[in-house]
């Protein structure tokens, strides 16, 4: 055959092993619970419990040994702030452990007895704060709140003792230097907008690796030696084989991405400052980079279930590694180039900041890079496993004819 | 109901040894069960092992250049949880840095500031945290939060010393009242006992779930039903528990291990002794077994009954509320909270290990986990019918 006709036949038997493959997608009610079902409930089910996006009024309970009326004001701003409500005042520390024991309240604002005493001699005084530590942001709620109203009562109190000037300068004796804290993005530091788009592009990589592993294990399956590659003229070369297949999930995975992507984070008003070029661009080396890693791996998979039980229990381990939640620089080295390895953790970066923080590609090019050389090395390792699988069930193939000819004479 | 016999026994042990050859004969066990679980102990525990993050590389857009802003930004990187890596030259560049990732957040001085403070016209600084990295963005606003205080009063400071007061009648003219925070039980806010307590559980849950299903409904597409209640004497109860006793061993196992290694090897702390830890391991993954049973009972093919495990068990990890707290979810999830293992068993650590409450205070969370254990006969009908009549569909 000339080269001109082998590419011909080649793009001619892409094409089938495309149509093949999308119809089995279609036709395989578990692929379709991965391509179809999990991407589009799994991200409406987080949201939903994320809906609340902080933990308001978190209760607390006063322990007041001062009976002042400075301590009374202090405890009435902190119940005042959104974060904190106070549900009780307690005799003693005592009760005030019971209730946090019942876990009727999270914490305890403490005011010595000597609170007032101490501020009148000029000296520091001490307002104590215990927390219970089951969730930090309890902790972190009752740390601002009361952090916040304490700054607010010493400049009260620096003011007070200036004594007889004008506002302008109470406001200079108060603070000389005034500085303020901006959230840059996620201004209402919400929990579903830092993890919500984490687990959004986590799912893309995790429903495409479980999806090419059950239908990958149901071919297995179905062969007479449990090979991947079935015996067929149309399947011979290894190039038109992987771009076929790759090309049919790419078709599902443009739809899909667009929905976890740009609809879900629409319906729930999660941050979305993305540039719609900006996004495309990004999304197009992750979605590849995903279908060549799943492929890849995929060789392992013997029966069609198994990629279930091999591949969900990673979904945690790599929502970590991807450094959103525990910071990437405190990672140890080692784990940090085993996060390399996984397209999650580039496309879980890149897409946070091209979204929440509405970069451009310039400034994601590290990952954008990354996943550009994800994509090409995995689809080199795809072609060589199925090159190696198709040579294989040929081998198989062959020896079974062998065997067949050898009885019949 | 059947009635014990020694019969039954021999009968129990019978299935329990042709559970064991089925374990010990697919490599896919051997990962579901040990590997896996092993691997993310290791993971999780080694990756979060400084337990608070430090150095975190925060930037600085001095356009002051003073001695003075010069001193605020050393002291900024004195600070443990922060290191100025970079100085930009202004705002664009420096949230251009924060969007690449190179920092969680910077310091703005703008120009000037030195000269207004001693002039008393009250300048303003500026620090930019990137809360998109919600624990970074925290600990920096911490920090930052604490410099700013500094900045503020290192010019009244100097005044105050002139004045001949002391350092501690300086402080307390600048700063009269303080907060001094107790974090109960976990002093150095170690985000590894505060992540991993539950973690490691909770990776051991989602497998148990998958294996129990995955191990009763495989015996419908090998075809080898028959072979199971024919062993058990036709019986799902022996059935069931001779299949799955062996891998409670082996799970329970992969339990004390977690307990020891947190507890013992780690000293994460555990007032409460190891003992209702290690108690509430059992409860929690026999639990999670009667689980698994109930999802292949309600769906009897493999597909869906490890579909129902999976959703089921990476939704434990969010629904539990050891990160977000279940406190500030729809009511809705917070009832339904009380239908996953993990959220019973997360409350016992919280009572227990952290707090070293008596058990009496978690017996609502221990009546949970025992609950679970009775879900399994509200499908044992169905699942006999399954076994004896269904052909695996793939």
């Amino acid at each position: 055959m000339s080269f001109r006709g082998k590419v011909a036949q080649g793009i001619s038997d892409m094409f089938l092993v495309w149509r093949r493959e999308l119809r089995k997608v279609f036709h395989d009610q578990g692929v379709l619970i991965f391509f179809i079902l999990v991407p589009l409930v799994y991200p409406l089910l987080y949201a939903l419990i994320y809906n609340y996006e902080v933990a308001r009024e978190v209760p607390a309970v006063v322990v007041d040994d001062s009976g002042s009326s400075l301590s009374r004001q202090f405890a009435r701003m902190v119940d005042g702030t959104p974060d904190v409500r106070i549900v009780a005042r307690c005799a003693d520390m005592g009760e005030a452990r019971r209730m946090i024991g019942e876990g009727e309240a999270y914490g305890i604002i403490y005011f010595p007895s000597d609170f007032t005493d101490r501020l009148a001699r000029g000296e520091q005084s001490q307002v104590s704060l215990f927390c219970d530590m089951s969730g930090l942001l309890y902790y972190k709620a009752m740390l601002l709140s009361a952090t916040e109203v304490s700054l607010e009562l010493n400049a009260d109190i620096k003011v007070a003792r200036a004594g007889g000037t004008t506002a302008e300068q109470d406001a200079v004796s108060a603070m000389p230097i005034e500085y303020e804290e901006v959230a840059l993005f996620n201004p209402q530091n919400g929990f579903a907008s830092f993890l919500i788009p984490a687990v959004l592009v986590l799912v893309i990589q995790q429903t495409l690796l479980l999806g090419i592993g059950l239908s990958v294990g149901t071919d297995r399956e179905r062969n007479r030696f449990n090979d991947l590659v079935p015996i067929s003229r149309h399947y011979n070369g290894t190039l038109r084989l992987v771009m076929g297949k790759a090309f049919a999930y790419f078709l599902v995975y443009a739809v899909v991405g667009i929905y976890v992507l740009c609809v879900v984070p629409w319906i729930f008003d999660l941050p979305r400052l993305a540039e719609p070029a900006t996004f495309l661009a990004f999304m197009l080396p992750y979605v590849m980079a995903c279908i060549f890693f799943s492929m890849a791996l995929s060789v392992f998979v013997r029966n069609r279930e198994t990629s279930m039980l091999m591949f969900v229990f990673t979904s945690v381990p790599l929502l970590f590694l991807s450094g959103i939640s525990w910071p990437a620089t405190a990672i140890p080295a080692f784990w940090r180039g085993f996060s390399w390895l996984f397209p999650s953790t580039f496309g879980i970066k890149g897409y946070v900041a091209i979204n929440s923080m509405g970069a451009t590609l310039d400034e994601v090019a590290v990952y954008y890079v990354a996943l550009w050389v994800q994509a090409g090395v995995y689809f080199i390792l795809t072609c060589v496993v199925y090159r190696w699988e198709i040579v294989s069930s040929r081998r198989h193939a062959i020896a079974d004819y062998r065997r067949a000819r050898n009885q019949s004479a | 109901m059947t009635v014990i016999t020694g019969d039954t026994l021999a009968r129990l042990f019978k299935v329990a040894r042709r559970e064991c050859r089925r374990l010990v004969s697919r490599p896919l066990y051997l990962f579901c069960m040990v590997i896996a679980p092993l691997f993310s102990y290791l993971l999780f525990t080694t990756m979060m092992d400084s337990g608070l993050p430090t150095d975190l590389p925060v930037g600085v857009v001095d356009q002051d250049n003073t001695s003075t802003t010069r001193m605020v930004i050393r002291n900024l990187d004195a600070f443990q949880q922060t290191r100025v890596v970079a100085h930009y030259p202004d705002f664009a560049a420096a949230r251009r840095a924060v969007q690449r990732g190179d920092i969680y957040g910077f310091f703005y001085i703008p120009g000037g500031t030195t000269a207004k403070a001693m002039g008393a016209k009250q300048p303003k600084v500026s620090f930019y945290t990137n809360n998109t990295y919600l624990i970074a963005g925290s600990l920096l606003f911490r920090d930052m939060k604490m410099m700013g205080e500094l900045a503020s009063g290192a010019v009244a400071r100097e005044t105050l010393y002139a004045k001949g007061y002391t350092e501690a009648q300086a402080m307390a003219a600048l700063q009269p009242i303080v907060i001094d925070t107790h974090p109960l039980n976990n002093p150095w806010l170690n985000y590894s006992v505060y992540l991993c307590n539950t973690l490691l559980p909770g990776v051991l849950m989602l497998l148990i779930f998958m294996v129990t299903a995955y191990s009763i409904a495989v015996e419908v597409k090998d075809g080898t039903a028959d072979d199971l209640l024919a062993k058990s004497g036709d019986s799902i109860y022996v059935a069931l528990a001779g299949k799955l006793l062996p891998q409670t061993l082996v799970f329970f196992l992969m339990a004390v291990f977690y307990n020891v290694y947190l507890y013992g090897y780690l000293h994460f702390p555990c007032n409460s002794g190891i003992g209702p830890m290690i108690l509430a391991s059992l409860l929690f993954v026999v639990a999670s077994q009667a689980m698994g049973i109930f999802m292949v009972g309600v769906f009897p093919t493999l597909r869906l009954s490890l579909s129902f495990a999976s959703l089921w068990g990476v939704i434990s990890f969010s629904i539990s509320g050891f990160t977000f707290p279940v406190m500030a979810m729809h009511p809705m999830f917070q009832a339904l909270s009380n239908c996953f293992p993990l959220r019973h068993y997360f409350l016992i650590y919280v009572d227990q290990a952290l707090n070293g409450y008596p058990m009496g205070y978690s017996w609502q969370s221990y009546l949970g986990l025992l609950l679970f254990m009775f879900l399994p006969f509200l499908v044992l009908r169905r699942l006999k019918h399954a076994l004896k009549t269904y052909i695996y569909i793939p």
